[in-house]
């Protein structure tokens, strides 16, 4: 079986019967190359007496072949004329000679090829290993443990001590709810004796609702979960955050991996096999916005290019956040390194092209939630229609138009009768001087001038303004109030007037107060708009007859959409199959919904337990965030460039295992924390470990951790007892340094790039519901390296800056919050010194001050006292 | 300690990750922001990097094109006509627009330079110009994120992020890699376009603000000394030595408590860097901060001298935001040479005072923009005509270090639309300026996403023509 597939993925990848050199090509150098380029006489240092030096090629243009590629091969280049001088000089070669080097340089194999051949491990289906034997038996708790210390005893190498329970205690509420154990959660479990209770601790932590606000947030990393489009503007791309919320509550509700898969694909496009007629579920549009929370070009013109960046993004996404593989290296050409062709990279992509972007009313679904929008949505709506600002604004407008007219009326005394008079008479309605079809004409000649700003329509609206001004001045002439044309002068005409910077009419401070209760205004919109249903999603293109079918995919030259190639179906990737035939797409019985079903074709692939890949990927990043390190470090490539795999059984064995539990995250989680290899402590005092094994890939220690950034900044809220644990809705904006937010306006004029919250606690929400502004990262965030939510992020990096030091000596969240624990300490321990300190442990690092602090601190301020705590790296890493 | 586990307290658990370039693995010892050796030979340690942000008009700065004066108000002429493959905002325009200003030649090179920039003139030796630059979108933003990460799509190292990556900096007290933002608005991307993107994050770079607060965070709060931060700064220290103490791998620990200490000098260096208190009158006149037009952007290329003067790596300085960018499709005539008043003294200063200081042999300043513009009048009817991008027709120019004073390559057509010999990619650009600051493009890579990345992606072409 595995000797037929791999026959036939060489047959696939070699393209062509092989073409004997001595035979065929030779014979053609000889006659028609070798005057100039053999023996003594090599010119350009290029020689074709055997076929090495032809592939070597000369000094001009380096390599002349290669291989698999004719159209990038200097030679054929030379010998077509696309590359000058035509060769051979002064002649050609006949095309059936063309022809057959053309067939010999795509018989040849392209580089790497041999190395491709050779990467079988990750597409061929994990086959369940036996847990292996080990002598330590009694030190395993579960089967990993053997697969860990196999590894171990035969690299002569022992696991560490088993951590203590305040240090595991930690240990286990980092990992799964991003946040420290109160100083009642450490007490109460420390002082629960029961053998169970790690256990149970595990089952509480993977329950409780923060669980998901951690671990969605690992996956909106993968996501790239951004709220804007990170280029011109930076706008908001829509309601984002409905998907983080569903994220969020699917890592909650421990919804199987293979569904968590196919609702981000493939929502709403799946078909009934009984129902005629059949509309999938509205809801299913809300997880699609994995495939909308890019960035996305909105300002660019070219629709094509537009079209086709959105397609390359996702099918990149999809291959290395699904499938743990660099399929985008495949977009331009072959894959360098992966048995991936270019032409695989789009028939993955025409799994997408039914794709139409765009967005849905998705109703709220959790019936508590809508009623929490209904009340917002009314609120502001309220304070839209009625609230003080709007009277206000009504009352400067309605006053300035008065004022507006009057002026206009002044000015215009003695003035000639203009164009723009004639204007203002033509909108006067009953009253005006011009019959109802003259100012219907001129309303439609006006409008088309404007809207289309072509020359013809201009001069049509000038010559009839022409036709018609005389007329007016002579009617203005004779004891007429003139004056009154002022009176059409509108609200739109009063707001542009207040606008304007260098009115004469309105003071500056008047001009302020408009702009101030405008931009109020503006604020109420904007927010309005977040709570309001419309989702950010994907549908399909309606197809015919109801609308344009399915554009088909062709294969990109160079990646270039402006070169399109030949035409290709959907297919999945070969280097998994061994086919390159198109797959089935699913359809309905009647045909009704020809372009639903090809997401769904592809995440049924993706989702299921024959994938050799899916199960593998995921197992893998659920074992890296615990970890530290994946079994596959380089997580979202298991490609020939990624890490190969320190544990290979093991791995294959938790990919068995997580299909067996319906891909239940949660129950691996369990199998993982309850290892005897996760509860090891970060110290092992065998110390030759650290010699022959010093980046700990045997996991003979627990891997220390420093704090993401969404953790620091959560967690000092937590202690300081201020994290407001309101879950979901629209995203926060804690607040930034002043003028940062000022900066960052797209220029003067430009909107706000950062709001004012609904409510002053909303700033400290926990980390994953600020908005994620692509160009404008929370300072401190982007210090303690939080991704840039631009491209898929499988991993963080970890520095050390002087910058983090600055923000955490001297940002306003440690300051506030460093205060507030103060407070909150003083509040429960009164003003006893002792216990102040005892307290202020408990709280940050959840253990007592050693003799030792107790002296140190004694005489220090209490605010001091918690700056210092949270500035600690027993605060920031955990062991 | 072994070179192994040191090369893993430089990057944390980062570099716990395998499959990384060899580069990485041979780096010297230290922070990641330590000074590292340069894989060529170069003079520039320093690079200034001048960004017009909005599409600067080459043939009204730079390039002299005769027939736009002959055929100005007529249509294009069809037979050069490669309008097509511009995505132009207006139907069909290709009403010819001649330069706002006249230019004349300067210098020994002959260089042809507007009137509208006297001042630059009066250098024109000093600079070496390709033209006929292709970029790889039309569009402001991506074209702008070509310009400064090499990479049209989010999400890749800032140009600054892989300089300092590969040579680290020399002055620890302050930031490798800053940002002197238009104090009128942020640019396109923000943030995004001077990231590290896949880069480790010490890499990406500090935006200084105006005011006495460069730096974010950097001011101490009102009810707190210097003394009594230094006093709370000892006692954590305390706390995290003997924390430290009582583990083993415990270099990342003892890099943060370094930090620390780093942090607390920036306190006292970063506001002595903004400063502009000792610079003498002459200084300031020379950089134009005597007038209301170069005021601002002349305090930041002062401040882009003071930093490399103090062994900043990269200093990135943008120009133009919102409705004062160089984004000019309407009434050329007045927002072109307002442009040009606002940078022409300030850039013409720090040239010279680069120079006279000895400065600019170890600096290179790039001056760029994210495309050029076109010959016609994007709108159709107006009596102030604008002109559309052009994403085949920046220009760029580069001054210091070996770069060779004077030089000129590359041509644009009749009609300054593109190249009128090989196209120049901007990678070609990048591959330049990485050679000129020492750095080999190839050499300089990062696995990421399943391939070795790189400033020139699949790599440029050194345009050898402007190195001496």
């Amino acid at each position: 079986m595995r000797t037929a597939l791999f026959t036939s993925l060489l047959a696939i990848a070699l393209n062509a019967a092989p073409v004997d050199f001595t035979k065929e090509i030779a014979p053609i150098l000889a006659r028609s190359c070798a005057a100039c380029h053999a023996g003594k006489l090599q010119n350009s240092d290029f020689s074709v007496e055997n076929a090495a030096a032809v592939m070597r090629g000369g000094k001009r243009h380096g390599k002349a072949v290669i291989g698999g590629h004719p159209e990038q091969s200097p030679l054929m280049k030379m010998v077509r004329g696309d590359l000058s001088p035509k060769m051979p000089m002064g002649g050609a070669l006949a095309k059936t000679d063309i022809d057959k080097l053309e067939a010999w340089i795509r018989s040849l194999p392209s580089e790497g090829a041999a190395k491709k051949m050779e990467w079988r491990w990750p597409f061929e289906k994990p086959v369940k290993p036996a847990v292996p034997e080990v002598k330590n038996a009694s030190w395993a708790r579960n089967p990993i443990d053997a697969f860990v210390l196999s590894r171990l005893e035969s690299s002569q190498l022992r696991p560490a001590p088993e951590a203590d329970r305040r240090t595991l205690a930690r240990r286990v509420y980092f990992d799964l709810i991003g946040l420290p154990p109160s100083p009642e959660e450490m007490r109460s479990f420390l002082a629960d004796n029961a053998v169970d209770a790690y256990a149970r601790l595990i089952d509480r932590l993977l329950a409780d609702p923060r669980y998901g606000e951690r671990w969605g947030r690992h996956w909106l990393d993968l996501a790239r979960y951004g709220e804007t489009s990170g280029l011109e503007g930076d706008g908001a791309i829509g309601n984002a955050w409905r998907y983080r919320d569903w994220v969020i509550e699917a890592m909650n509700q421990d919804m199987p991996y293979d569904r968590f898969v196919m609702a981000q694909l493939a929502g709403a496009d799946e078909h009934s096999k009984t129902r005629n007629n059949y509309q999938p579920d509205i809801q299913g549009h809300i997880p699609l916005g994995f495939l909308r929370v890019a960035p996305w070009d909105r300002s660019n013109l070219v629709a094509g290019e537009v079209r086709q960046n959105y397609l390359s993004e996702v099918t990149t996404t999809v291959g290395s956040v699904f499938l743990g593989l660099s399929v985008g290296c495949a977009r331009c050409h072959d894959h360098k390194y992966d048995p991936i062709p270019q032409r695989d990279y789009y028939r993955l992509q025409a799994f997408f092209q039914a794709i139409q972007v765009e967005n849905a009313d998705v109703p709220y679904k959790d019936p508590d939630f809508k009623k929490r929008a209904d009340a917002a949505i009314r609120d502001l709506q309220a304070k839209l229609r009625d609230g003080a600002e709007r009277v206000e604004l009504n009352k400067i407008e309605a006053d300035a138009l008065k004022r507006l007219i009057a002026a206009r009326k002044e000015g215009s005394k003695g003035k000639e009768i203009t164009k723009d008079d004639l204007r203002l008479e033509m909108k006067r309605g009953e009253k005006s001087f011009f019959t109802s079809a003259e100012r219907r004409r001129h309303a439609d000649l006006l409008e088309d001038a404007n809207r289309t700003q072509d020359p013809e329509e201009k001069s049509a609206i000038d010559a009839y303004e022409a036709a018609h001004l005389p007329r007016l001045k002579a009617h203005y002439a004779p004891g007429i109030d003139a004056a009154a044309r002022f009176d059409s002068l509108g609200v739109e005409e009063a707001r542009a007037e207040l606008g304007r910077g260098s009115s004469k009419i309105f003071s500056a401070a008047e001009r302020d107060r408009f702009a101030q209760l405008n931009e109020h205004m503006d604020v109420l919109r904007r927010r309005l708009g977040r709570w309001q249903t419309n989702a950010l999603t994907v549908k399909n293109v309606p197809g015919p007859p109801a609308g344009p079918d399915i554009a088909p995919t062709r294969i990109l030259i160079r990646g270039d959409y402006r070169q399109p190639g030949e035409a290709v179906e959907p297919g999945f990737l070969t280097c998994f199959t061994g086919k390159a035939e198109p797959v089935e797409i699913e359809q309905d019985r009647y045909r009704q919904y020809p372009t639903r079903g090809y997401r769904i074709t592809l995440a049924r692939w993706i989702a299921s337990a024959d994938n050799p890949l899916t199960a593998r990927v995921m197992v893998n990043r659920i074992w890296q965030q615990h970890f530290g390190r994946g079994i596959v470090a380089t997580a979202s490539d298991f490609g020939v460039n990624g890490e190969r795999p320190t544990h290979p059984e093991l791995l294959d064995w938790l990919a068995h295992r997580f299909v067996e539990e319906k891909w239940s995250i949660k129950a691996m989680h369990r199998l993982l924390l309850t290892s005897a290899t996760y509860r090891q402590s970060a110290e092992n005092p065998a110390a030759q470990a650290a010699q022959s094994d010093p980046e700990n890939k045997l996991l003979w220690k627990a891997a220390r951790r420093r704090l993401e950034a969404e953790e620091i900044r959560d967690s000092v809220l937590a202690v300081s007892g201020r994290l407001n644990p309101e879950r979901f809705g629209p995203s926060v904006f804690p607040p930034l340094p002043a003028d940062l937010a000022d900066f960052a306006r797209y220029g003067r004029g430009g909107g706000a790039m950062w709001e004012p919250n609904e409510k002053e606690e909303d700033a400290r929400r926990r980390s994953v519901y600020i908005f994620h502004r692509r160009s404008l990262p929370l300072p401190m965030m982007a210090a303690f390296d939080a991704p840039v939510f631009s491209e898929s992020c499988e991993r963080r990096s970890v520095t050390t800056t002087p910058l983090q030091a600055l923000s955490m000596m001297n940002g306003y969240l440690i300051q506030d919050e460093a205060a507030q624990l103060a407070k909150r300490v003083e509040a429960a321990a009164g003003a006893n010194r002792e216990a102040q300190i005892e307290a202020a442990f408990a709280h940050a690092l959840q253990r007592k001050p050693t003799q030792a602090e107790r002296e140190k601190l004694t005489g220090v301020a209490l605010d001091a006292i918690c700056r210092i705590l949270f500035n600690t790296n027993e605060f920031l890493y955990v062991d | 300690m072994s070179q192994l586990s040191r090369r893993q307290m430089l990057f944390g658990s980062y570099l716990g990750l395998g499959g990384l370039a060899l580069s990485d693995m041979l780096r010297a010892a230290g922070t990641p922001l330590s000074a590292r050796p340069n894989h060529l030979p170069a003079k520039a340690k320093h690079c200034i990097f001048l960004f017009m942000e909005g599409g600067v008009s080459q043939m009204d700065l730079f390039e002299h094109k005769p027939e736009l004066i002959r055929l100005a108000g007529q249509r294009m002429p069809q037979a050069s006509n490669t309008t097509g493959e511009i995505a132009t905002f207006s139907a069909a325009p290709n009403r010819l627009v001649p330069p706002v200003a006249p230019l004349r030649q300067h210098g020994q090179s002959g260089r042809w330079i507007t009137d509208l920039m006297p001042h630059l003139a009066s250098v024109a030796d000093e600079l070496a110009f390709v033209h006929g630059v292709k970029v790889d979108n039309n569009n402001h933003g991506p074209a702008v994120y070509h310009s400064l990460t090499g990479n049209q799509f989010p999400g890749s190292a800032s140009i600054g992020a892989w300089v300092t990556y590969g040579l680290g900096t020399e002055n620890q007290d302050l930031p490798g890699f800053i940002v002197l933002g238009d104090p009128r608005g942020s640019t396109i991307g923000g943030a995004g376009v001077w990231g590290n993107g896949f880069l480790p994050a010490a890499y990406q770079g500090t935006l200084f603000r105006n005011g006495d607060t460069p730096i974010v965070d950097l001011n101490r709060t009102k009810q707190m000394t210097a003394d009594a931060q230094r006093h709370e700064l000892d006692l954590l220290q305390w706390m995290n030595r003997s924390h430290s103490a009582a583990r083993s791998d415990n270099s990342e620990l003892e890099a943060r408590i370094a930090s620390y200490e780093l942090a607390f000098r920036m306190q006292s260096k970063a506001p002595e860097l903004v400063d502009l208190g000792g610079e003498t009158e002459a200084t300031r006149k020379l950089y134009g901060l005597d007038d209301k037009d170069s005021e601002a952007f002349g305090r930041q290329c002062l401040l882009a001298r003071r930093m490399v003067e103090r062994g900043v790596r990269h200093v990135m300085v943008l120009h133009g935001a919102g409705g004062d960018r160089w984004d000019d499709h309407g009434d050329v005539k007045t927002r072109i040479p307002k442009h040009c008043r606002e940078v022409d003294k300030p850039i013409a200063g720090l040239l010279k005072d680069l120079k006279s200081r000895g400065l600019l042999d170890e600096t290179l300043v790039v001056w760029a923009s994210e495309m050029g513009r076109t010959p016609f009048d994007n709108n159709l009817i107006s009596d102030k005509p604008g002109r559309d991008h052009n994403q085949y027709g920046l220009v760029v120019w580069m001054a210091g270090g070996d770069v060779k004073r004077g030089a000129t390559f590359g041509e644009t057509d009749d009609f300054s639309v593109r190249s009128s010999g090989d196209p120049i990619p901007l990678r070609d650009v990048h591959a330049t300026l990485l050679q000129l600051l020492g750095l080999d493009q190839e050499r300089l890579n990062f696995l990421h996403a399943g391939r070795y990345k790189k400033l020139t992606d699949i790599g440029g072409r050194v345009i050898r023509e402007i190195i001496a």
